[in-house]
């Protein structure tokens, strides 16, 4: 690798372990030590983009010319930035290996061309999976992309034979099983992962490849047959293709069931292939559930324990939620709550530091499968301690966010008491007094949420090791989308949705995202304008502390409510709301 | 006293002329009306003269009646639009500031113009068609472009009310004919529409097409059938008089002028053709319309589809067949399958074959996860010699640009007839020396500055653009891109590398936008650049570029982006 390659690895991972050291402690401690970090990164990050300005956007603007040598260590370049294991910058990865893509092309370098059709297949996969479970035509379009690139290096298995490289046919062979990790279409999965398991066993093709690591295909491809049988029940499977999922479900688990101590993440899943199979029935099922889940020691954070205290509660969650007229079903709620209870505890407790990224799954698990109910502890009081757990430097500025957001409703009251009665909580309450704390309150928790999607995206690492690209701004566009749909789903969230759907939305709905967010529909625009006017001010600032809250309203003016901005536009509130920013 | 009209008869010259009056009492009359000494008044003493004069006055009475109600209906049917655009305007002006508000408005307004324009068009030509001023013109068309522009405007509205609709072409002799498409194309939106807005919800519209010959002329049958709310024995005797509307119950504010199918009958009596309508009450209507068309036997342009290799990737069964067998008919060399999956195989085999494929047929795909410009941009960016025409019921108006951008050059319409398709597909590889590399982009006559440091990067993009028969200057860097712009010589755009020696892309540019040449604030000019940091690429457009190409250089890119030039 060359020397800058080496140095934005060694960057990236300081930033990382910088904003993971960030969290935890004495608050005082902890804040200074977060502005600490914070600066430290921030120089981190200039670095970064000055190294990729200077040496890797120059290459690639010049790679038709770049030698073999200089093309090598891009590779292993982008290997290390991302292995599959430890995906520290898939943005860059991509950028590069579209870029040989085109390369090849224009040079008809076969064999180069099916390597990083994979490659390129593979990082957008991976760019996708920060957005799992939105709707939206960018994210269709990045899993199909995707598809497309598999597809492509996958229609020369039938060349196999000709091909004469090895690890080009290795290529093929990956990139035809990965089409099935793009698709949604479960038929689609079932017969891709079949087609591969008859390839992978067949001795022509290992006979024409003796070097490639057949036993590791068929292994890994039982494992992504076996990822179905949550869903199998779902799809309109043949005989044939159900009998392939469970073959691989037993090929995969079975071994492991029936160890004398079987390891819970092997077990649940064969228990769960049970259920889908209809081998056992729901009570059998959540009763098994129950004992995995209450054996789990809870002072234990090795990956068994953390599954069975923090992942299985959610599953749980999810039957009961799907399960709605099983027997017991008091019974099962309380014994849900006491899960989620252990599941909090055991969450809380974590050490981040010795594995965010594992932290940062579990979180996304969470936020979006957690089953409120009556009885269990609310989506709002689980996602606040969480947020406060993970959001490390992101926190600190919800802090100041959440204070302006309170001032600027006392102000505005203050000013017309009338403003807000469009949302409804807030119009019926006739005493002022009450009315001043319910608002305060509620401004503050939609200054909390606002970039509640961002927590599933993990982009914050991102974000402060670099600018964003121009494809990744777009994914980043979507955390509107995604937190508003998580907050929305649930009754103790759903009145702060609004303002993360809009927050980013410009008041004359000619700019801003998403386009989706029509103002004058919601009855909660008057708090959305106020939290687009706060997540923007706090921004601005952490971006550029020198910079004036005057300053930074006036050049922006279009974005924000007139009404907004004439109550707020006199010395005082500016004074009040600069030195608010400053305490950042 | 009844206020009517008076038939009367002016001796002198012959002429039977009509005057208003507050009475039928032909004695009366000569009292009631004053003449001129010039004229004398006859009126007739016998009897059967008499009665025809009171059978025409009550005639006049009659439509004197129809014309009150219709201008009753009218009143009510303008105002309702113009009420709304009066109102809304006033809401827009009250609310200046709030631009998404004022859009909201605009786009209000803009459908209610709409609609009171089709309803002053229609009352137009009830005038043009009474007064005898409706000419019919007699043009050249294709059938295919008939039906499909039919079936695009009223599609919307089918799929609005989520009507199961089934199209059918059967016995299509000729699809080269004579007629006026503008009013051909009229009388069968009319007549749909009414199934569409005349059938509840969900309901099943069938249309179809054919054509006999009779009389050397090629007889156009149009058949529309709906299961809607039919009419009357009593409401279809008068289902042509103007100004007649169905009343229903079962669908509420069925807009029009109940001037439609007056118009329609009128047309389709003026092109020497027939129309039929049978209807039940509650079980629907079914209206058959017989236009003779004069016809051409076209010519089919074949030659230079042989020897060529065509690829059809399309999911619809039926479409999929048609194309296969009109292929098959002009024994042409193609390769069929119905997924992306298929085209990207058979393209792989292709390529290994050393064999060029020269056209992509694209219509339906079968995948769920992504679209048909996905699939088109894709196939095009791996296979950029490939020209891709789709094959779609699209509106071509709607997708162009977004199909252009995609690498689709050419449309062909459905409904699929054989030498539409044919003289398609020959038509988009009729010029031999087109070059599928560059899309068949022809910039002959422009001239297009190339601002790169590289040597290479120069010379490849030289290469590329070489076939698009572009007058191509190239400049070093930013400093020598600016002198070559202040010149005399007129560049029609300006592809600007970013990082260069003495003057970078981004000075550059912003020195040509402030240069006060007459053409620096509109020239385009692109950006070359592997940095795509969102910050950098809105860096790039504050500087005044309008958009960037990413580095290395993505022919396929390259030529959406000079498309636009």
């Amino acid at each position: 690798m060359q020397a800058y390659q080496e140095k934005y690895i060694e960057n990236i991972k300081e930033i990382a372990a910088l904003l993971d050291v960030a969290r935890g402690g004495d608050p005082e401690t902890e804040k200074i030590r977060r502005i600490e970090a914070k600066k430290k990164s921030e120089i981190l990050r200039k670095e970064n983009i000055d190294l990729l300005n200077r040496n890797l956007f120059t290459c690639l603007d010049e790679l038709h010319t770049v030698s073999e040598d200089a093309i090598k260590e891009l590779e292993e370049f982008s290997d290390v930035l991302m292995d599959w294991t430890t995906n520290l910058d898939c943005g860059i990865y991509l950028l590069i290996h579209e870029a040989l893509l085109t390369l090849y092309r224009f040079r008809k370098d076969r064999n180069n061309i099916i390597k990083e059709l994979y490659k390129v297949g593979m990082g957008l996969y991976y760019q996708n999976r920060s957005v799992q479970g939105v709707e939206s035509p960018l994210t269709h379009s990045l899993y199909f992309e995707a598809e497309m690139m598999f597809s492509e290096a996958s229609s020369y298995l039938k060349y196999f034979a000709e091909i004469p490289d090895e690890e080009t046919k290795g290529y093929i062979i990956r990139s035809l099983a990965n089409i099935a990790i793009c698709t949604h279409d479960l038929k689609k999965k079932v017969d891709i992962s079949r087609k591969v398991l008859q390839i992978v066993q067949d001795p022509y093709y290992q006979e024409l490849a003796p070097g490639l690591p057949w036993d590791v295909f068929l292994r890994r491809t039982h494992q992504q047959m076996s990822s179905n049988r949550a869903v199998m029940s779902r799809g309109n499977l043949s005989a044939e293709e159900l009998a392939s999922v469970l073959e691989s479900c037993q090929y995969v688990f079975e071994p492991e069931a029936h160890k004398g101590d079987p390891n819970v993440r092997w077990l649940w899943p064969y228990y769960e292939m049970e259920y889908s199979c209809g081998f056992v029935d729901i009570d059998t099922t959540l009763d098994r559930m129950e004992k995995l889940i209450s054996d789990a020691d809870e002072k234990q954070f090795d990956a068994s324990a953390m599954y069975a205290n923090c992942q299985l509660p959610i599953y749980y969650g999810t039957l009961l939620k799907r399960n709605q007229n099983i027997r017991n079903r008091k019974r099962r709620l309380d014994y849900l709550k006491d899960a989620y209870d252990k599941m909090m505890r055991v969450a809380m407790a974590y050490p981040v530091d010795d594995g965010i990224d594992y932290f940062s799954y579990l979180m996304t698990l969470i936020i979006t499968d957690y089953y409120e109910t009556s009885g269990v502890p609310s989506y709002k009081e689980i996602t606040t301690k969480l947020i406060r757990k993970l959001s490390g430097v992101s926190y600190l500025r919800s802090l100041v966010a959440q204070k302006i957001a309170s001032y600027l409703c006392e102000s505005i009251l203050s000013e017309d008491p009338a403003f807000f009665d469009d949302i409804p909580f807030i119009g019926e309450e006739k005493d002022i007094q009450r009315k001043k704390e319910l608002l305060c309150d509620y401004g503050e928790n939609c200054a909390l949420y606002y970039d509640f999607g961002l927590l599933k995206m993990n982009l914050e690492r991102l974000m402060r090791s670099r600018n964003l690209l121009e494809r990744e701004y777009e994914i980043y566009q979507l955390h509107t989308v995604s937190g508003h749909d998580d907050l929305a789903s649930r009754e103790s969230t759903e009145i702060y949705a609004d303002c993360t759907y809009g927050h980013h939305a410009w008041y004359d709905g000619v700019n801003g995202y998403p386009a989706e967010y029509v103002r004058n529909e919601s009855v909660y625009r008057q708090m959305t304008d106020v939290i687009a006017l706060v997540s923007y001010l706090v921004e601005a600032y952490d971006n550029d502390t020198t910079k004036n809250v005057k300053e930074i309203i006036q050049t922006e003016k279009k974005r924000f409510s007139p009404v907004l901005l004439a109550m707020l536009m006199d010395d005082e509130h500016m004074g009040k709301i600069q030195s608010l920013l400053e305490e950042q | 006293m009844t206020r009517g009209y008076a038939l009367v008869t002016v001796k002198e010259e012959g002429q039977t002329i009509l005057f208003q009056t507050e009475s039928f009492d032909v004695n009366d009359l000569r009292e009631k009306i004053s003449f001129s000494k010039e004229m004398e008044l006859w009126i007739s003493g016998d009897d059967q003269q008499y009665e025809d004069t009171l059978k025409l006055l009550n005639e006049a009475r009659e439509e004197n009646q129809a014309k009150e109600t219709f201008l009753s209906n009218m009143s009510h049917d303008i105002r309702t639009p113009m009420n709304a655009i009066i109102g809304l305007t006033s809401l827009a002006k009250n609310h200046l500031d709030e631009k998404a508000r004022v859009a909201d408005s605009l786009n209000k307004i803009e459908v209610a113009s709409g609609h009171l324009l089709s309803l002053i068009n229609e009352v137009l030509d009830m005038s043009r068609i009474n007064s005898g001023r409706l000419s019919i013109n007699e043009e050249q068309f294709w059938l295919s472009d008939l039906l499909h522009e039919t079936l695009t405007v009223s599609k919307p509205q089918m799929a609005e009310k989520q009507h199961h609709f089934t199209f059918k072409t059967d016995n299509i002799l000729y699809e080269s004919l004579y007629g006026d498409t503008l009013r051909l194309r009229q009388i069968f939106v009319n007549i749909i529409n009414n199934s569409v807005k005349y059938t509840p919800d969900h309901g099943e519209i069938e249309v179809s097409f054919s054509q006999e010959m009779q009389d050397e002329r090629c007889v156009l049958c149009f058949r529309c059938q709906d299961n809607g709310i039919g009419m009357s024995e009593e409401f279809l005797k008068k289902v042509f008089d103007p100004f007649e509307r169905a009343n229903s119950t079962t669908i509420s504010r069925i807009e029009g002028t109940g001037l439609g199918m007056s118009i329609v009958k009128k047309l389709v009596e003026t092109m020497n053709g027939t129309i039929s309508i049978q209807s039940k009450l509650n079980e629907g209507t079914t209206v058959e319309i017989r236009i003779p068309l004069r016809y051409e036997k076209a010519a089919v342009n074949d030659k230079a589809l042989k020897n060529r290799n065509i690829l059809v990737l399309e999911n619809d069964k039926e479409v999929h067949d048609r194309i296969l067998s009109y292929l098959q008919e002009y024994d042409l060399s193609f390769k069929e399958t119905t997924t992306f999956n298929g085209a990207i195989s058979l393209l792989t085999d292709s390529e290994f074959a050393n064999e060029k494929t020269d056209v992509l047929l694209l219509g339906e795909i079968g995948e769920a996860t992504g679209d048909l410009f996905d699939v088109a941009s894709y196939l095009h960016k791996a296979h950029p010699e490939m020209t891709i025409i789709l094959v779609g019921d699209q509106d071509w108006n709607d997708i162009e640009y977004r199909a252009n951008r995609s690498g689709i050059e050419h449309f062909i319409p459905l409904p699929l007839f054989r030498k539409s398709l044919i003289n398609g597909i020959a038509a988009a590889l009729k010029d031999d020396s087109h070059d599928h590399l560059t899309g068949g982009l022809d910039l002959s006559g422009k001239r297009i500055l190339l601002v790169e440091d590289n040597f290479i990067n120069r010379e490849i993009a030289k290469e590329i653009l070489s076939s698009t028969k572009v007058d191509l200057d190239t400049a070093e860097n930013g400093q020598e891109a600016l002198d070559k712009y202040l010149s005399d010589t007129h560049y029609d755009a300006i592809l600007m590398d970013v990082q260069m020696p003495l003057m970078n892309g981004y000075e550059a540019t912003k020195a040509i936008r402030s240069s006060g040449k007459e053409d620096a604030k509109t020239i385009r000019i692109f950006a070359m650049t592997a940095n795509t940091f969102a910050e950098d690429v809105a860096k790039a457009k504050e500087a005044g570029m309008d958009s960037h190409i990413a580095k290395p250089i993505d022919v396929h890119k390259l030529m959406q982006t000079l498309k636009t030039i």
